[in-house]
């Protein structure tokens, strides 16, 4: 669980929303900045172009109307430059000259016969002779020199000479630029800003659902009487959490039930055994020897496979419902294995029985040290009275992902085929078999309360094969844990 | 040693206040969690046996109530509850051991003893055991008898080291696989008693005086006269 919970933020579903959103947002936002951008851009010309249009005009007035003497070139010029320092969305440029507009007319014959501007106005003369300029539509017209185009208007007048009036678009690209970065800077702001505040909102939105499904998946392992954690709010988020709990309530509520029969069947049963077994006891130390010492042997003995009956099949009970209580702490299987293959394999030897354990090595669960002892012994106990004489029993240890696999093999005779298909059911055993038939059973109840699994198979060369899988503790998990008593695999100190 | 007794079910309560008074116990009984605090105030035991399954009060509760007032004595508690929470709650709330019905009398006598073994002065640990001609060097793992030396696997010098702590006395399976394999199981099987066979034919030679006595449907025990 923690490690789903411990994966970067980059793969959470918070971010894949607020990753889209955002996209959305930035593309429909600078969509609408594309067609506010050209709308002022055409804004801008047109107003420009209206300018040049009338000064053009008052140009060609003056230029007509003044008569064509020595003071011509001044009175001309002097208008132009008024005209130029009417410009709008002007930017007082550094030098004193201005640059961004200039004034030019020329003779009949096509000669530069006037000009107000920078320099001598030949490249601008060129320039427009190169351009096509039709009169009373302002034409786009690049100088040599100047990366910006000139707007040039122009107009004809009387004497057959032409006017031109050309002004830089350098102060309106300057606009166009800085309303661009203007809104670059603002975009990507609010992009980022958008991207937090959806990703925010959508992460803690998911938290909830994320600490909804860890506690659930905690309820589930350990205990039923946790609840998911609820908000105030009465979303669909807090619709889940309420739903869950509605749910638990009642899992909770048929599991103490369940728990209170079981306990109430094992207090009533065990008080009377634990009576009988203190008087059998008491007549058996009055007569230790003899004859009638035997019956009451063999009483005691039944007495004690009926409690352990008993205790096996309230276990199973609880296991068929997944109400099994577990006290967890950290075991190591192989260990665990080696102890108990030590405490079995004289009583095996004596059977003409050989077991092996084939192991990598340390494999750390987190397990009821309780349950898996009485679950291998179990499985032991079964093989003991089951396999003929000079079988081997081979167990193979070995971690495969998140678990522990541990593979029970022998060359007996296998499972019978009556059997095989309901061989972890209650209270199924071969025709032969002295057992009380809750070996398996009880095997399964464990397993799967460790939340491992369990499969029993023959195996195609013979005998039968037995495959459990219990999940691994990771570091993490066992901290978390309750860590209720203790390991106690290591044979004790007496 | 003054020894309280809370239980209730009277046919358990006949037989246990037998066996513990032929133990060597005087012992004074309870039937309920009122009486027992009552009798807890008037006289100090050395030990108390504790059922957990009381009519008036659960047994957890008046454990903490006879901490409360005062009652350090060693506490061994009884329950035919089977859960381990069960278990680890009674340890945790001022219980010192803890048994499961049905249980052994061998059993319960043994967790006595060491309740008040655990209570005493602790003395230096000993590093030899000795029982009649049998003598277990601890430090070396090493046993001999009659100075002979007996060739003994680790686990079975344990068990032996085991017996010979309670010579005299008797040990069932369910002890000695608590004790020496430290676990808690009921093998369906005689594991245990071939265990004990092996260890048998070790110490036990041709023509000496056997020590390990089996005692049938009990357990077993060492001599030691």
């Amino acid at each position: 669980m923690s490690s789903r919970t411990a994966k970067p933020a980059m793969h959470s579903a918070a971010w894949r929303i607020s990753l889209w959103a955002t996209l959305a947002f930035a593309c429909g936002t600078m969509l609408v900045f594309v067609f506010l951008h050209r709308f002022v851009a055409q804004d801008i010309q047109r107003r420009s172009d209206a300018w040049l249009a009338g000064e053009v005009e008052v140009l060609g007035d003056v230029a007509e109307r003044t008569p064509k003497n020595a003071l011509y070139d001044r009175v001309v010029g002097e208008v132009a430059e008024l005209a130029g320092k009417e410009v709008p969305n002007r930017l007082l440029s550094q030098n004193s000259s201005n640059d961004s507009v200039f004034f030019l007319q020329t003779g009949a014959d096509g000669s530069l016969s006037l000009w107000v501007g920078v320099g001598n106005g030949t490249q601008y003369l060129q320039a427009i002779q190169k351009t096509k300029i039709l009169p009373d539509s302002p034409t786009d017209v690049h100088v040599d020199g100047y990366r910006v185009p000139f707007r040039v208007a122009s107009t004809r007048i009387d004497d057959g000479s032409l006017i031109y009036l050309g002004l830089s678009e350098r102060d309106e690209l300057r606009v166009l630029r800085s309303l661009r970065l203007r809104f670059i800077v603002l975009w990507l702001v609010l992009v980022l800003l958008g991207f937090a505040i959806v990703f925010y909102t959508a992460r803690r939105m998911l938290s909830h659902v994320r600490e909804i499904t860890e506690a659930a998946s905690r309820i589930g392992h350990s205990e039923l009487s946790a609840r998911v954690p609820t908000t105030a709010r009465n979303d669909e988020v807090g619709h889940l959490a309420h739903t869950l709990n509605h749910m638990l309530d009642r899992i909770e509520s048929s599991m103490h039930q369940l728990h209170t029969i079981t306990d109430t069947l094992a207090h009533d049963l065990r008080s009377p055994l634990t009576a009988i077994r203190g008087k059998l006891e008491a007549s058996l130390s009055a007569t230790p020897h003899g004859e009638q010492a035997d019956p009451i042997v063999s009483a005691i003995e039944e007495l004690d496979r009926l409690t352990e009956f008993l205790n096996t099949s309230l276990d199973v009970a609880e296991g068929k419902a997944d109400a099994l209580r577990l006290s967890r702490s950290q075991i190591d299987l192989d260990e665990l294995l080696r102890v108990m293959i030590d405490l079995y394999e004289p009583s095996m030897s004596e059977k003409g029985l050989r077991i092996a354990l084939r192991s990598s090595g340390s494999l750390k669960i987190n397990a009821d040290a309780a349950l898996i002892h009485r679950m291998v012994a179990n499985l032991f106990d079964n093989q003991i009275k089951h396999l003929p004489a000079s079988c081997s029993v081979t167990l193979q240890l070995q971690a495969q992902q998140d678990s522990a696999l541990l593979v029970l093999e022998d060359d007996g005779p296998g499972f019978s085929p009556e059997v095989s298909p309901h061989l972890f059911e209650w209270r199924v055993k071969g025709p032969e078999s002295t057992g009380h038939g809750l070996g398996l059973a009880f095997v399964d109840a464990v397993v799967r309360a460790h939340g491992g699994t369990v499969s029993a198979s023959n195996r195609p060369s013979g005998g039968a094969r037995i495959v459990l899988t219990l999940p691994l503790s990771s570091s993490s998990n066992s901290k978390d844990a309750p860590e209720i008593g203790t390991a106690r695999t290591r044979p004790g100190g007496v | 040693m003054r020894l309280l007794l809370v239980e209730d079910e009277h046919d358990i309560q006949a037989f246990l206040r037998h066996s513990l008074v032929e133990a060597g116990y005087q012992v004074d009984v309870a039937a309920n969690g009122k009486a027992a605090e009552q009798l807890a105030l008037e006289a100090a035991y050395d030990i108390l046996v504790v059922d957990l399954g009381l009519p008036d009060q659960d047994g957890i509760s008046l454990l903490l109530r006879l901490r409360q007032i005062g009652v350090n004595a060693p506490v061994l508690i009884l329950s035919a509850r089977r859960s381990t929470d069960d278990r680890v709650r009674g340890l945790e709330q001022g219980g010192d051991d803890y048994l499961t019905k049905p249980f052994a009398m061998a059993e319960l006598l043994a967790r006595l003893r060491n309740l008040l073994k655990r209570n005493a002065p602790a003395g230096s640990e000993a590093t030899r055991l000795r029982v009649l001609d049998l003598e277990l060097d601890l430090l070396r793992r090493e046993a001999t008898r009659s100075g002979q030396i007996l060739q003994l696997t680790p686990q079975e010098f344990v068990l032996l080291e085991y017996l010979c702590r309670n010579a005299g006395r008797v040990v069932t399976r369910s002890m000695i696989l608590d004790k020496v394999w430290g676990m808690r199981i009921q093998p369906d099987t005689n594991v245990v008693d071939v265990h004990i066979y092996r260890l048998r034919g070790k110490v036990d030679g041709k023509g000496q005086q056997p020590l390990i006595r089996t005692l049938r449907g009990v357990g077993y025990v060492l001599k030691d006269r």
